[in-house]
């Protein structure tokens, strides 16, 4: 045990001395895992803060109705009756179309623009509120009102919040496809930079074989090496997003409060530090595996 | 200590580099194996250290048959030869000192007593005081001494040399050859492989020779 925990300890060493050895190259691998994997967290940073702030906002699904010009009085009545004893509607009003007309003139600057129509061209209209903010149950309900004699055309004024859910949703796809893109190339660049550390030290493989040197010893400084700069390399694509964030969040917050909302973009948190230095490092050690596994492999 | 029987090494392309070979090396002797370049020296050497194997026979080694000795128990064999090649294998990027270390970094030689060994060794092949220099500021005889060192700085029980008297003229040869004999008297056994014969005869010891990969007389 102390015997192993010494080749261990000399391995881990000689790592941390190459490093520091070959400033120049070790910063640029760095550089490289860094960005590689500050995208990625970016981007899922941007996508958790935004659907903690979505799943925040009071969703309050309005559906308003419109009814035909054709409807009659009776149509008007009973859809009326309906909806108060429909029990997935919380809530319903009826605006007649005078009263709509009266609204806009008053509210909007159109007054002008009515005044030129003979006649009015609003319709009567119906506004609930769905005790159901589910897009799916929502769905349903539209289709189901759609049917009523008298009905024209049916809007749900939730649909934006339907939307942000699918654009969330896409990020999210989004997030774990390139997750699984820069996965791969973070291993196979780690493992082409090692391949090329085995190339410069192929000699040192040689001739450590010829005296005796187990697969072992030859991977562990590869591995360790590879290793450390996965751990490093985690927490510098931290520090990079985090900087990038204190950049941008003023900004953003300041963009939120326009638009009366307070938002502003996550910083990776502890947790978040440790999952992405151990991504990092479980990467980077399985590119490095597979490329001594493959030199290794060459003799027999 | 070596046995050989009936061994053969054929390479890929078909050349017979070494036929039906059978011999014996007890342990604890020093032998010497003659012959011109191509005859097959480094070949046997090579199959006494399980670098190559052979294409037919058996080759044992301290009680194991090399060729069926699997990859992960070569290693273990391994420390228990002390191997010079003929093209030294130095390495440049490294001290005198960490070249001849690398054999007990491989065993996890504690460091202390590891140095202490190192510089024994160094010692004994006369490069004291050097231990800190690169090996390229070394003359040619200087670094088969460096070779020399790395190959028994673990206290191997066999110590297999290949042409280590090459390039080295007469007087340097035998001090050489002398090194070896002090080996040899402390109970290694040798395999000492030379193209130049009159040097052994001065021994007196078994010589081998070898020619097209068959014993001659």
């Amino acid at each position: 045990m102390k015997h192993w925990l010494r080749l261990h300890g000399q391995s881990l060493a000689r790592t941390l001395g190459a490093l520091v050895r070959h400033p120049f190259s070790s910063a640029l691998n760095l550089l490289v895992i860094g960005i590689t994997a500050a995208l990625p967290l970016a981007l899922w940073l941007v996508i958790s803060s935004v659907s903690s702030v979505a799943s925040q906002i009071h969703i309050e699904p309005q559906i308003s109705i419109f009814m035909r010009d054709s409807a009659t009085k009776e149509d008007l009545s009973m859809l009326a009756e309906q909806l108060k004893n429909d029990p997935r509607i919380a809530s319903s009003r009826f605006i007649a179309k005078d009263e709509a007309l009266k609204e806009m003139q008053a509210s909007s600057g159109a007054a002008n623009l009515l005044a030129g129509l003979s006649e009015n061209p609003l319709p009567d209209a119906f506004i609930l509120s769905s005790k159901d903010g589910q897009a799916t149950k929502l769905e349903a309900l539209q289709k189901d009102l759609l049917t009523r004699p008298g009905v024209d055309e049916i809007q749900l004024d939730s649909a934006w919040a339907h939307r942000l859910e699918r654009l969330l949703a896409l990020g999210q796809t989004l997030f774990e496809v390139i997750v699984v893109l820069l996965a791969t190339a973070l291993a196979l660049i780690t493992g082409n930079a090692i391949r090329m550390q085995i190339l410069t030290r192929k000699e040192e493989i040689e001739v450590a074989r010829l005296i005796g040197a187990t697969d072992a010893f030859i991977r562990r400084p590869f591995i360790y090496f590879a290793m450390v700069q996965g751990l490093l390399g985690g927490l510098f694509a931290c520090a990079i997003v985090a900087g990038i964030l204190s950049h941008l969040n003023p900004a953003v917050f300041e963009l939120a409060n326009a638009y009366g909302q307070k938002f502003s973009l996550l910083s990776p948190d502890f947790s978040t530090v440790v999952i992405v230095c151990g991504l990092c490092t479980l990467l980077t050690f399985i590119g490095a595996w597979l490329a001594v596994w493959r030199h290794l492999r060459q003799f027999t | 200590m070596i046995q050989f029987q009936q061994v053969s090494k054929r390479y890929p392309g078909g050349f017979d580099a070494v036929k039906n070979l059978s011999f014996e090396i007890p342990s604890g002797e020093l032998v010497f194996l003659a012959g011109h370049s191509g005859a097959g020296k480094s070949t046997l050497l090579k199959l006494i250290a399980g670098i190559e194997k052979p294409s037919g026979g058996i080759v044992n080694v301290n009680g194991q048959n090399m060729a069926k000795m699997n990859r992960s128990s070569l290693p273990y064999i391994r420390r228990h030869l002390g191997l010079i090649f003929q093209d030294h294998k130095i390495l440049f990027d490294r001290t005198v000192l960490d070249n001849v270390s690398l054999p007990l970094d491989i065993i996890g030689f504690n460091h202390k007593e590891g140095r202490r060994r190192v510089l024994a060794a160094l010692d004994k092949v006369g490069l004291t005081g050097k231990e800190k220099l690169n090996p390229v500021s070394l003359s040619g005889g200087e670094q088969q001494r460096l070779c020399i060192a790395r190959a028994v700085v673990h206290r191997p029980a066999i110590l297999l040399a290949d042409e280590p008297t090459a390039n080295l003229d007469r007087d340097y040869a035998h001090d050489i050859l002398e090194l070896f004999k002090s080996f040899h008297q402390v109970g290694v056994t040798i395999v000492i492989s030379a193209h130049d014969e009159t040097l052994m005869a001065d021994y007196g010891r078994r010589i081998l020779r070898l020619k097209n990969g068959q014993f001659s007389a």
